[in-house]
Order: structure tokens, then sequence, then C-alpha cells
């Protein structure tokens, strides 16, 4: 598996894990947005992603707006952040 | 008629507001305000959903000055709008975003500041003056209106500065991750600062960086106006946070494990503000010291039969409590809880009957019910659905449900069943629903490792 969609699928984990969803990761499209349409994510969630990503990968998040979560435009953006961002 | 002003403390010079990491002076602020309020459609009733705080501030007193009254809706959701909007049908939006999720006419907060001229007088408003309405969602799925005038408003930011400041310097300014158009968020971030002559940070930080990089714009003493949950994720984080005269919490119980953690990490106190959208703040406690909530000087708590009021200058009629509340005096008392159709997820409130109400209007849904898990302390405990809807997909209710409510009420999961565990005479108890979700969730977990 080329090194890019490993951590795409790990980040997908990670997602279903620590918001409980109900769906398997693989289902979750990379392209699709995360939030509002979508898994309708909301900010507690982003919240909470945001914790379990920096305690994973050891970087911290920033938003800025709360609600222009560009990181979390989809799972495609947000596994490119964590590959910019990552520490560990 | 008597007249309230609506600044004290602050002089031309002084910062009002910190917005990309510039302060505002209070002369800009008045332009601003000046200029917005003249190009206002003239209407009045105004939805004011600005996420910036300064625009919200703004905003707010163009239609202070427009005589137009400021409608704060629980959520953006574009079926709520529309719902207060059928009580209110010239309302507008006004909005500092690209465009607005319902289909309301629009007018967008201006991207140019307001030129200042020499001449920028600070206005005062009549006391009586119908300043907003906040909504909450009544039980039987129509918004439930809370009026507030302006004297009621600036009842409840005097007893505030009583009790924070009496005995401490006044800060020089406030952050808050509370949104503006909630009444604890528009109390605390909003008006407060006004009152008592402190600024105001544009921001609404959601990451615990967000919230260093904001606070420390913000020149020391400064106050933090949180949550649980936020409060939780800087602990956690073990995010380094500029000096705090203290920590604001409200929205939901703030567990005094939690509160003495945060307290050791950021060597300040953590205070706990308990109130309702129909009555403001009502009292405080500092959580560490235990179960023991003091009111504001000039609010009281009192019995009548079996349910508890309270009265004072900021509310214009005894308001009743929706906690099981166990009184002390007058003055003291301790909670123990919400009544149980109440529901209150991140600080939005709703109740079981309006979410119940609005999954069973849905188009093939035959029986429905929402469901509240009990809560572990510090964590946001979601919502669960329990459907019967033959020929409907799960992401087919759920994209309906997304049309109506708040997504923190989405229900996380959502499983469609064949029956709902009723009993004889109808009802769903609450031990059934609960072995109805342990079972499902382990049928899942099941599915998931298979």
């Amino acid at each position: 598996m080329p090194e890019e969609t490993h951590l795409e699928s790990e980040v997908a984990g990670l997602i279903v894990e620590t918001l409980n969803l109900d769906i398997d990761p693989s289902e979750i499209d990379p392209q699709a947005p995360l939030f509002r349409e979508g898994l309708g994510l909301d900010s507690i969630d982003a919240l909470e992603l945001a914790l379990a990503l920096s305690q994973r990968y050891g970087f911290k998040l920033r938003a800025d707006d709360p609600n222009n979560t560009r990181i979390f435009s989809s799972l495609r953006a947000l596994s490119e952040y964590v590959r910019a961002q990552r520490v560990k | 008629m008597s007249e309230l002003t609506l600044l004290t403390g602050f002089e031309a010079g002084s910062t009002i507001a910190w917005r990309d990491g510039r302060p505002i002076e209070c002369r800009q602020f008045l332009a601003d305000a000046a200029q917005l309020a003249m190009s206002l459609p003239q209407r009045a009733h105004v939805f004011n959903l600005c996420r910036d705080r300064y625009c919200f501030l703004v905003a707010f007193v163009a239609a202070l000055l427009r005589r137009q009254v400021t409608l704060l809706p629980p959520s953006e959701a574009p079926g709520m709008l529309l719902d207060i909007r059928k009580q209110y049908g010239d309302a507008y939006c006004l909005t500092d975003q690209p465009d607005c999720a319902a289909d309301l006419p629009v007018h967008r907060y201006p991207a140019q500041s307001a030129v200042v001229t020499a001449d920028q007088s600070v206005p005062s408003f009549p006391r009586e003056q119908v300043a907003a309405v906040v909504f909450t969602s009544g039980s039987t799925g129509e918004p439930k209106a809370d009026v507030k005038t302006w004297g009621a408003l600036l009842a409840e930011s005097a007893m505030a500065m009583k009790r924070f400041w009496s005995d401490r310097p006044r800060p020089a300014g406030v952050v808050g991750t509370v949104p503006s158009q909630h009444m604890y968020g528009l109390a605390t971030t909003v008006l407060l600062p006004l009152q008592a002559g402190f600024g105001l940070h544009s921001a609404r930080p959601l990451f615990p960086e967000d919230l260093r990089v904001a606070l420390e714009q913000v020149p020391a003493p400064r106050v933090l106006v949180t949550t649980p949950l936020h409060i939780r994720a800087c602990v956690v984080a073990q995010t380094v946070l500029p000096d705090l005269q203290f920590i604001l919490s409200a929205t939901a119980p703030l567990s005094p494990a939690l509160a003495r953690q945060a307290e050791d990490m950021y060597s300040t106190e953590v205070l706990e503000i308990y109130g309702c959208t129909e009555a403001g703040s009502i009292a405080t406690r500092r959580t560490v010291e235990g179960n023991v909530w003091r009111t504001y000087d000039d609010m009281r708590l009192y019995q009548h039969d079996e349910q508890y009021f309270v009265e004072g200058p900021s509310v214009e009629q005894p308001v009743a409590l929706n906690d099981v509340i166990q009184l002390r005096s007058p003055h003291e008392f301790s909670l123990y809880g919400r009544f149980a159709d109440l529901i209150n997820v991140a600080g939005k409130r709703t109740s079981l009957g309006n979410l119940n109400h609005k999954l069973n209007q849905i188009d093939g849904v035959v029986d429905g019910t929402f469901f509240m898990p009990d809560e572990a302390p510090g964590t946001v405990s979601r919502l669960i659905a329990f459907v019967v809807a033959p020929g409907l997909s799960q992401q087919a209710v759920l994209q309906a449900l997304r049309q109506q409510i708040d997504p923190v009420f989405l229900p996380r999961p959502l499983y469609i069943v064949e029956a709902l565990p009723r009993t004889e005479s109808g009802k769903l108890p609450r031990g059934s629903l609960a072995a109805l979700a342990a079972r499902l969730a382990n049928k899942r977990k099941r599915k998931k490792s298979a």
C-alpha cells in the first residue's frame, strides 16, 4: 500500500474510533466533506478529533475560525495536513 | 423614560476589541456601529448571525440604534430560522459570512471600516427598549421566544460586575469560546465588556492552540469565558496559556476534578455560572469549593409547589427553573442535574419532546425516539435514536433530520429497528431503551470485529 493511502486509512480509522461513528473506516469517501454534508460532523467533533490527532501525531492543530475548518474539508485534506505537520 | 448608556468606563481611545491581532479603539467602534445602522434596511427584526464577535457587537448596536429587535436563534439550521420567521415575518439576516443557509433576505456586514469623525457620541437606550429575543427549542417543536429589554440585560451585567470584580482589578479583556448568539455568550463576552469597561477578542477559538494565540493577543489581566469541553481539551493537550485572572465556565456541569486540574495547571480560579436562557446568569460558584451556588446579590430563588423559581432585576417575571435543586436559603442552593426531558449537548439546549416531534414528522417514519445515554463527566454524550421506518435508509432519515435540528443533536448512532420496546400503555421506559442501546452497540462491535 503506498504511504499516502496508508496514512489516509490510518486517519480514517482514528476518525471512526474517536467519534464512535457507525461506519467502517473504508466507507469514508476521501474527497467528501467531513462536516455538515458528508459525515455531518460538527465543531465538538472537530475538537475531539484535534485532540486525538495531536496525541497521535504530535502537532498542534489551529483553525483560526472554527467554522472555517478547511483542514477538515475532506479525509484527503486532513491526511495531507497530517503528513505535512506530523512530528511523530 | 430613563435611558441607560451603551458604554461605561471607556474613553475615545480605549481598546474595545482585538481583531486580527490589532486593537480597535472605542471611537472606531462607535463609527462602525453608526455607519452600519444607517445602511440597514427599514425592518423591525434582524437575525444577527455574525460569527466574528466584533462584527456581532457592531451589528447588535446598529440594530439598537435603529430600534430593530435582534433575533438570536439557537442554531443556524435553515428550518429553525424559517420557523422563527413565521412569527417575525419581516426578519432579515445580518451576517459576516458569504451566505446564509436559509432562504431569507441577507444584509452583509460591510468589508470596510467606517471613517471616524470628530464627534462620536456614546448612545444610550431606553430601559424598556426590546434589545433582543433569544430563542430556545420549545417542547412542541415551535421555537420559544424570550424577550430581553435593554434594562434587563444591563441589570445582569451590573450584578456580574459586582460578583466578579468587587475584590479584583478590572481586566483588560476577555476571550470567549462560546457564540455571541447564546445567552451566556451574549451576557459575558459582549455586554459585560461594554458595561465593565474592558475589551473583547473578536475570535471564537476552538482548538487549544487557537485559544492560546487569542489570549496572548489580549493584555493581562485577562479572562477566559468557556465551557467544560474546551477546558478539558486544554488540560488534556497540556496547552500552555498566558496568565488568567480567572476562567469562567458554563453550559454544562463541570466536574470538580477537572476544575482542580485546570486551577493547578493555570494557577488561576475556575468559576462556574448557573443560568438559563430565560433568566440569564443566576448564580456562581468556584467549582473546587463544592456544590453550593451563590446567587447574584439581587437574584432570589423560591419554591412554589414542586417547582423552583428565580426572580430579580434581570427578569421581568419569575422564571421557573428546569433543574433539580435543593434550596439552602433564597441565595444559596445545590444543583442535582436537569429534569429528564431536557437535553443539553455542549451548551445547546432542546428537549426530548421537541426532537421526538421532529423525528416523527419525517415522511416514512412510523415510530421513533431519541435516547440520551448517561453522561460521563467532562465528555459529551451524544444522543442515540431508534427509528421504525420501513423502506427508509439510515442515511435518508439522518438527511431529513439535518434539515430540522442542530447538528449537535444528530443521533450517533441512529438505529433502524423493527419496533420500539413500548409498554402496553405505550410508554418507553428509560431502562428498556438503555438495554436496547447496549444490545445494538454490542451487535455493531461484533460485526466490526468479524
